[in-house]
């Protein structure tokens, strides 16, 4: 096995072991440069990390860790895909077209909120995940937690806008491999 | 209807409305109203007739519009046509072929030779237009894929845009086999200096064309990947969250197969790793620091570990201050009254007390000393009255 590996394999790590992603279209650029490093040496990452338990996986502009066994029940796990099934349906009513690299601002999302009876039906759905009342504070919290969990990127402080990195093609995914058998798909209204 | 006499009177009539014309133009895609359009004639139904009688312009009650042969025509002069046309590029290539045919039958010089200009000037207008379009359609679909709200329309105007596209494909195929094998006896025989150029250019242009129209190809599958891709989500996702509220979504789908097989980190609480010092690392200097650092922030706390301390006492609060109060001595008072021989309440009215007391005081003592010294005293069934008060007359005992 190799051990000369780049120098930024400890920052590598830092950031996938904590369960974010890396994205080729961050606006930070360190994390730019982390991305190419990973695409650069992608076989000797992959062999380094397994020796450590980690499974180097590679989405569409995208790098993640998973694990070669679960380390935590599927009940948790279930939960947190009810989470973003509901929170990627909430933006994906705002826009169709939400996805990797689309940009936005809070207020844009609360402009539509006044004249949108169902978008606003559905932040209201949200509020069981962001515990606040208010919509905008509710919304804050949302975008906040997606931050955190590296599916958005502020990219600009002074207008408040974010931007959906390319790791926001790792819930739609997920939501694609769910299979909805065909005798159950008949009877969902369209 | 009547009709312009010649090219001059076109002009002139033309220039005359330059006013109006351009306005209607730049209007084109909205209606405009008769009105509007009398006032930029200085209200003069005569020239708006004039223009409508020539067929300039077209009313369409109450709107009014440039007839479509003229708007067609500035926009083709203009470049600012957004119809894609093929027909114009086949209908030169035609041309050229046709005159090629009479170029080559005829024998009269001069008459080859008008047709010869004729041949150069469609070779030309044939690549400008090509190119044109194909400017033109690169536009469009942008615009289409960035701007059509409905999916459906998107996905149809994007197809058409692709078979626009196979079109002038075919059409430069055309040109270029009849500059190439179709008439070589023609560009053999009538190859002067400014054919040749005219010839060079448009291969130029051809080969332009192609890359283009390359890049279109790949632009236009790549936007119908993309709408397919995120129409395809939006449907299934609309599918699972419908049956998520449904509460049925763990039993009639595979969502805890997949989620048993997904052992990504991102499902996992942050982690943190408690790990314990190196007892090499403690010996260097550079631990020693640390340690000093840590060692002053722990005897700093020594003092009362974790209890919180309060405030000190001020020092208003400890010093003696004495506050005088004159008190009433009713046993002092008993006395008095057993020497005075008075009635207890008169002789209260008139004793004389350390300090000012007031009449409602005076009764409460009366009160107090009649509770205290009951056994003492002779209280009467008499009565007085004292204002409002009335009260019992008391007796020493």
């Amino acid at each position: 096995m190799s051990m000369n590996l780049p120098k930024q394999t400890n920052e590598i790590f830092e950031v996938l072991s904590r369960g974010q992603f890396i994205c080729a279209n961050s606006s930070q650029e360190n994390i730019r440069r982390l991305y190419s490093v990973l695409d650069d040496r992608f076989d000797d990452f992959y062999e380094y990390f397994t020796a450590i338990n980690f499974v180097l996986e590679h989405g569409d502009d995208y790098y993640y860790f998973s694990r070669s066994e679960s380390k935590i029940d599927l009940e948790r796990k279930i939960e947190a895909a009810y989470k973003w099934i509901d929170i990627i349906d909430f933006f994906k009513t705002f826009d169709s077209s939400f996805g990797p690299g689309y940009r936005f601002t809070p207020s844009d999302i609360l402009v539509r909120i006044n004249v949108d009876a169902l978008l606003k039906s559905k932040l209201e759905g949200l509020k069981k995940y962001s515990s606040e009342d208010a919509y905008a504070e509710s919304l804050k919290k949302i975008i906040r937690m997606l931050c955190n969990d590296n599916f958005f990127e502020m990219e600009n402080e002074l207008s408040d806008s974010y931007k959906a990195l390319s790791s926001f093609r790792y819930l739609e995914e997920l939501i694609l491999s769910i299979n909805i058998p065909e005798e159950v798909d008949d009877a969902i209204p369209q | 209807m009547q009709y312009f006499h010649s090219a001059k009177e076109l002009i002139s009539a033309l220039y005359r409305e330059r006013d109006l014309l351009s306005e209607l133009f730049e209007k084109r895609k909205i209606p405009f109203k008769e009105e509007y359009a009398l006032e930029l004639v200085e209200y003069s139904e005569e020239r708006l007739d004039f223009l409508k009688e020539r067929g300039v312009l077209r009313t369409n009650a109450p709107f009014v519009e440039i007839d479509d042969q003229y708007l067609q025509f500035l926009e083709t002069i203009l470049d600012v046509n957004e119809e894609i046309n093929t027909s114009f590029i086949n209908e030169h290539i035609l041309q050229i072929k046709q005159s090629i045919l009479y170029y080559l039958q005829e024998n009269h010089e001069s008459r080859k030779y008008a047709y010869v200009r004729s041949i150069k000037a469609s070779l030309r207008k044939a690549g400008r237009i090509t190119l044109r379009n194909i400017m033109d359609l690169n536009r469009n679909i942008e615009h289409a894929f960035k701007t059509e709200p409905t999916y459906a329309v998107k996905i149809a105007k994007l197809e058409h845009y692709d078979r626009k596209r196979q079109d002038i494909t075919l059409l430069l195929d055309q040109i270029e086999r009849l500059l190439g094998e179709d008439e070589q006896a023609f560009f053999k025989s009538a190859l002067d200096e400014e054919l040749r150029q005219i010839v060079l250019h448009i291969r130029y242009q051809i080969i332009e064309c192609r890359h283009n129209l390359i890049e279109i190809q790949k632009q236009i599958i790549e936007y119908l990947n993309q709408i397919k891709y995120q129409s395809r989500v939006t449907e299934h996702l609309r599918r699972i969250k419908h049956l998520k509220d449904q509460f049925e979504l763990k039993t009639k789908t595979n969502i805890h197969e997949i989620l048993s097989r997904n052992n990504a980190v991102i499902f996992e609480p942050n982690p943190s790793y408690p790990l314990k010092l190196s007892l090499d690392y403690l010996q260097t200097d550079e631990a020693w620091q640390s340690i000093l650092r840590v060692g002053s922030k722990v005897t700093n706390r020594s003092g009362a570990p974790g209890l919180p301390l309060a405030v000190n006492i001020a020092d208003d609060y400890l010093r003696n201050e004495t506050d005088q109060e004159a008190v009433i001595d009713l046993d002092a008072v008993r006395n008095s009254f057993f020497a005075s021989g008075n009635h207890l309440f008169g002789f209260l009215l008139n004793y004389s007390y350390p300090r000012e007391v007031s009449f409602e005081e005076k009764v409460t003592i009366f009160c107090r000393m009649v509770s205290l010294f009951e056994q003492e005293l002779n209280v009467t069934d008499t009565y007085n009255r004292d204002g409002e008060i009335e009260y019992a007359v008391v007796y020493p005992g």
